[in-house]
């Protein structure tokens, strides 16, 4: 799973890279943007001045906004070299008592130095100015806005493009025309073709406007969508049935699009719920379905898990200290105080260490009062539910009674897009884990000894101990291990929602009619469950707008759910009377 | 489901028992009031205890369903609530003019404040009938028996049993709270109800005629307290008890002697739905509020451990289960707030492990102590 | 004797895999005592389960009653199977342990089964005298107000043949009455069954040859073998049946007892 994560983030160093060369190579060619506005600025000449400058306009270079900013300030002059050469400086910093001020040069960006290599200071009063008028200015401003659409970074060029596109300015076509026969990334070329085909729409010429519809159809891109309904609406107006007919078909092509995105970011968040839940669910599969156990402190055992992480997020930074309630014992942590990437490791490391923590608590649990509740399932859930108050207490003495911040690690943090479909990378590892632990659970089951000693006792703890299991120590593993994946849970919630001392109880509810609907001491149910009630949560909450209307309907469902088949998808027959 | 010889209750007839119970609830109704209107009893124990009574109804509602129908049902706060909001709907429309926006002017229709706070700017129709008190009183009865029919019968028919009847009565609970904690069900979001001022044109609040009031509602949830015990005293009686004793003990059993147990069952639910209501309703007066926390699975399972505390299967245990966790709440919520929890907690825990019979077993465990004469008694954990 | 009240044609059951009966086709005819034996996962239990509504087939019709009165049983549940007039007696014996004796039989006894009914019907003094004579025919009325929990387990088989007689069903399921008892209680197990016959229709499980020799005497035997069955009729014929021994022989000494 994690080499997925750095995916992205190669990705990046890649194009930014690439994006690097491309800058260096624009350097060297003959003349370079700093050179071009010298000559602009030492040209007598307004008309070549603008023709100089409009031959700015495609490149990237940052430095263009700096100095036609500088420029538009006053603060550009042109300092007469003791040779006579005549070098356009930028003033900057402030004055000093002899009201001179630091130079830069204009041609290379560096400080201006005098023949000895000293850093010249220079007063503005005795330079001649730059002067500037105001249509000067507006060709100025126009480099500029193009500016982002030479920029080496594809993000900026993007969103350069998206923004000349949506201004709809007839002026801006050739430009954009010019960068399509440049621009390398099909990502911009595609925004290219749609900010043209934008432009066009606003074209007096219907012909134009019914070519570029087809263009904006073929694209269906969701943002194009209110101009191309206002142009509709407008053309309905003017009765142009033929420019009103294109637009309905480009919008219904958006309408297409946009549902088929709609239905796999569904799907998506959808599986990743159900994941979470799975995760969840999957502990009481084992203590609830197969030991016949009801904890209602299963909640408290992701809890545990959650605080496990923030103890070994705090512990990979500056430590932490709390104190045991009523013994009264100071526990000081002390902090590794990592940064960066070994910080970020955090969260790997306290996967293990929260199903460790969460399985020692259940042990503990099952040691001093599971174990004399067996067979008696209406009590075990009255004891536990006095554990779950006591841990809960516990929690809120130790750790405050405010939610704890637990970061994301960066390989967490980020998505991805596909096709205008957003993936989380926290969702998309939830699902992935959770598919490691499903199997990793199942082969535990079936291909182990321990699995098949789990199995015995659960089918028949009386005659696995007749035959000499020590079902004792197996009903100890068992909890353990349910408890442990209560723990793995824990870790990443984390990532999901809040941690505090009550997180556990937003999960007990779900995750029991989890396993009830899968049916009892069936894992596969639990699983086909899990994914089935996430998914129908996240489209009723998609269709009605309203999570909790959803969840309630989730709820009803279940229930009817049940009038069908009482014993859940997946049940073991019994053939006794009772 | 039986428990064993030595945490049997303490009282082999279970007439004794009613006949015990009754006269202490007779004593309770007449004494406490008189005690209270010569002030030797202040007003804040009087509330106190009609609090308790309450709560006693509402672990009745838990024991005839758990304790003898063998039904762990988590879903009573929740029927407890929604008796307590149809009743709390008659006393918020009851402030109409007396309300805080009204009296800065802001609320010339008398709505109920959280609605004006809201934007309301008229009553949604289905309030307008709570302006009567008779309407008020039947949907205590109305609202919660439907819900209770509608959900048992669905979940009797399939045949919904033991843990898995008790996990669906918790979502359905869980969703219920959910749906009130929302504004727009328009009733009162997560503040609920409250600041009542009348009830039947008497003031809760007034310092003169209050503490009357409330006397008067002590006596009314003693008295209704009182029915309950009678009307289970009855049925315990009737071959309907019978049945659902042996529901309890074997259900499969009693569908082959031609029972259709799911019937019984139901009924059962919705009596016991129409006692947590009326508790829930005369709760809401004496306590003064009822928000979506009230009816939460957590309250649920507390007031099975009340009874499991008292002693389940039994007419005084769930009373005393009630009365006393709750005292010990008022005086440890004061004297240990951050152990509170704890404490009960652990009541949960050593209750369900060392004594299932609950409190009224006590007496024939300490006995069989001393026959043994000092024999360990064996511990009924280890009972399979 | 020429409609069978009873009728079960091709039913088959199967659990996990597990073919517990296959196109079973039996008829029982009214007044009717017929034994049916066979070896141990033979489908004996599972046969009275599928009557009784406990399991429902996975095909074929399970029919009881004369036309125009006749009802497929397969379409309802056990309490309605139960007030149409089949009763049952469970292998293992199923009473209601937390009650007394006398209120096992209060439950069973015939009459009204509604809510309501239960709620305000009182005792009648024909009901009581029924019962006491009930307690007097399986000798229980020294201990009718036991627990039927505290019962030995021969007095808890006859306490329930006390429920099953109790509720005056047309056909009486039986199955293995005679487990936990002495010789002589067999025996007059035995002598109650036959003596039952002709009002009720009667089938009897039973592994005990010698009981099933003394009930059987001209009444039918059905021989049930891997779901099915392997053979019917008079106890000697049956049992000098070359397939039954072979059946029973290769699992043991079984019959031959």
């Amino acid at each position: 799973m994690v080499w997925k994560s750095f995916r992205p983030l190669l990705l990046c160093t890649l194009v930014v890279g690439v994006g690097l060369l491309a800058d260096v190579r624009a350097m060297a060619a003959p003349e370079t943007a700093r050179a071009t506005i010298v000559r602009a600025i030492l040209t007598s000449d307004d008309a070549q001045k603008h023709t100089i400058i409009n031959s700015l306009i495609g490149q990237g270079d940052e430095a263009i906004r700096e100095i036609f900013t500088a420029w538009r300030q006053d603060n550009l002059y042109i300092y007469t070299a003791p040779n006579g050469a005549k070098i356009p400086v930028e003033l900057t910093g402030d004055k000093d008592a002899d009201g001179t001020q630091a130079a830069v040069r204009v041609d290379s960006g560096e400080p201006l130095k005098d023949a000895s290599g000293q850093p010249l200071r220079l007063v503005a009063k005795q330079l001649t100015a730059v002067e500037h008028d105001a249509s000067l200015r507006r060709v100025m401003k126009n480099v500029v806005d193009l500016l982002d659409l030479g920029s080496p970074l594809p993000a900026k060029r993007l969103r350069a493009v998206q923004t000349i596109g949506f201004a709809q300015k007839a002026d801006k076509l050739p430009v954009l025309e010019a960068r399509t026969g440049i621009e390398t990334d099909t990502e911009i070329k595609k925004e290219l073709r749609e900010a043209i085909a934008l432009i066009h729409l606003a074209d007096p010429d219907d012909g134009v406007k019914i070519k570029a519809l087809v263009v904006l159809q073929e694209l269906h891109n969701s943002s194009s969508y209110d101009l191309i309904n206002a142009l509709r609406a407008k053309a309905e107006k003017d009765n142009k049935p033929a420019v009103t007919a294109a637009a309905h078909s480009a919008l219904l092509a958006i309408d297409h699009h946009r549902s088929v995105v709609k239905f796999f970011g569904t799907l998506f968040r959808g599986l990743s719920a159900g994941s979470v839940l799975l995760v969840v669910a999957l502990g009481l599969a084992i203590t609830f379905g197969l030991m016949g156990v009801i904890n209602m402190a299963h909640g408290e055992m992701i809890t545990v898990g959650a605080y496990a992480t923030y103890i070994t997020q705090n512990v990979f930074g500056a430590g932490m200290n709390f104190t045991l309630p009523f013994i009264k014992i100071a526990i000081h942590l002390p902090g590794l105080h990592l940064t960066g990437w070994a910080y970020q490791l955090y969260f790997l490391v306290a996967i293990p260490i929260g199903f460790l923590s969460a399985a020692l608590v259940g042990i503990a649990l099952e040691r001093s009062v599971i174990r004399f509740l067996y067979r008696r399932p209406l009590e075990s859930l009255l004891a536990t539910f006095g554990v779950s108050l006591i841990l809960q207490q516990m929690f809120k003495l130790t750790f405050g009674s405010n939610n704890v911040n637990v970061d994301s690690p960066v390989y967490l943090s980020s998505n991805w897009t596909v096709f205008d479909v957003t993936f989380d990378w926290n969702r998309v590892f939830v699902i992935g884990f959770a598919v490691v632990i499903v199997f990793g659970v199942w082969l535990a089951l079936t291909k182990t000894p321990l699995g098949l000693l789990i199995r015995c006792v659960m089918q028949n703890r009386m005659m696995a101990s007749c035959m000499g299991v020590r079902t004792e120590r197996v009903n100890m593993l068992t909890f353990g291990l349910g408890s442990g994946l209560a723990g793995l849970a824990g870790v990443f919630v984390t990532q999901l929602g809040t941690v505090g001392p009550s997180m556990g109880q937003e999960y007990i509810v779900d995750s029991f009619m989890t396993v009830v609907v899968g049916g009892v001491g069936s894992i596969f149910g639990t699983v086909v469950s899990a994914l089935g009630i996430g998914l129908t949560d996240q489209s009723l909450q998609q269709i009605l707008l309203n999570p909790v209307l959803g969840k309630i309907l989730v709820l009803l469902a279940i229930i009817l759910f049940l009038q069908w088949r009482p014993t859940g998808l997946f049940s073991a027959r019994s053939r006794s009377l009772d | 489901m039986s428990l064993p010889a030595t945490d049997r209750p303490y009282f082999r007839s279970r007439h004794l028992e009613f006949i015990v119970v009754g006269v202490l609830l007779l004593l309770l109704t007449v004494i406490f009031p008189l005690l209270n209107a010569h002030g030797l009893l202040s007003d804040f124990t009087i509330t106190l205890w009609g609090k308790y009574l309450c709560y006693a109804l509402l672990a009745i509602s838990v024991d005839l369903l758990w304790g003898y129908t063998g039904l762990l049902s988590l879903g009573q706060a929740l029927f407890f609530s929604l008796g307590g909001y149809m009743f709390g709907m008659y006393l918020m429309l009851q402030i109409g003019m007396l309300g805080s926006y009204a009296k800065s002017g802001q609320n010339p229709n008398g709505l109920p404040d959280f609605m004006v706070f809201l934007g309301h700017t008229f009553l949604p129709p289905f309030w307008r009938p709570f302006q009567s008190f008779g309407f008020s009183v039947l949907m205590v009865f109305v609202i919660p028996g439907l819900l209770a029919l509608a959900f048992g019968f669905l979940a009797f028919r399939s045949r919904i049993k033991g843990v898995y009847f008790s996990i669906l009565t918790q979502a359905l609970t869980y969703g219920a709270a959910l749906m009130f904690f929302r504004n727009d069900f328009t009733m009162g979001g997560n503040n609920g109800f409250t600041d009542f001022k009348l009830i039947l044109g008497h003031s809760l609040v007034d310092n003169d005629t209050g503490p009357a009031t409330m006397r008067g509602l002590f006596i009314a949830s003693a008295l209704v307290l009182l029915t309950v015990c009678l009307f289970c005293h009855w049925l315990n009686g009737t071959k309907f008890g019978l049945v659902r004793q042996a529901i309890r003990d074997g259900e499969n059993r009693v569908l082959f002697s031609g029972y259709a147990t799911a019937n019984f069952k139901l009924f059962v639910f919705v009596v016991a739905a129409f006692i947590a209501a009326v508790g829930g309703a005369l709760f809401v007066p004496q306590a003064g509020i009822i928000n979506p926390d009230q009816m939460t699975p957590d309250k649920s399972i507390e007031a099975v451990v009340w009874v499991a505390v008292g002693g389940r299967g039994t007419l005084i245990g769930p009373i005393i289960g009630a009365i006393s966790i709750n005292a010990l709440r008022s005086w440890a919520t004061q004297a240990y707030p951050d152990s509170w929890l704890i404490i009960l907690g652990l009541i949960f825990l050593l209750v369900v492990l060392f004594l299932p019979g609950g409190m009224v077993s006590l007496p024939g465990k300490i006995k069989a102590l001393r026959k043994s004469q000092g024999k360990p008694v064996e511990p009924a954990v280890a009972r399979a | 004797m020429s409609h069978p009240i009873l009728t079960v044609e091709d039913v088959s059951k199967t659990y996990d895999g597990f073919k517990a009966i296959s196109d079973l086709n039996f008829y029982l005819f009214e007044g009717e005592l017929r034994t049916v034996i066979g070896p141990n996962g033979a489908g004996k239990s599972t046969f009275f389960d599928l009557i009784t509504g406990r399991a429902k087939p996975d095909k074929g019709k399970i029919e009881f009653g004369f036309e125009p009165d006749s009802h497929d049983l397969t379409d309802l549940n056990e309490y309605e199977i139960n007030r149409l007039g089949i009763g049952r007696k469970f292998q293992t014996p199923s009473v209601y342990v937390e009650h007394t004796v006398w209120d096992n039989l209060v439950l069973s006894l015939k009459g009204p089964r509604g809510v309501f009914a239960s709620l305000f019907k009182r005792q009648s003094s024909t009901d009581r005298d029924r019962i006491a004579d009930l307690l007097k025919l399986i000798r229980l009325d020294g201990k009718r107000d036991w627990k039927a929990g505290l019962l030995a387990h021969g007095e808890k088989q006859w306490l329930e043949i006390g429920m099953l007689l109790a509720q005056d069903s047309k056909v009486l399921l039986v199955d293995e009455p005679a487990a936990g008892m002495s010789d002589e209680e067999t025996h007059r197990t035995g002598d109650l069954l036959i003596s039952l016959a002709g009002k009720h229709s009667i089938i009897v499980i039973e592994h005990d040859m010698t009981f099933v020799k003394q009930i059987a005497r001209d009444n039918p035997v059905t021989v049930l073998h891997q779901g099915h069955v392997l053979c019917e009729g008079k106890f000697e014929e049956v049992q000098s049946d070359p397939k039954v021994r072979e059946v029973y022989l290769g699992r043991g000494k079984h019959g031959t007892r």
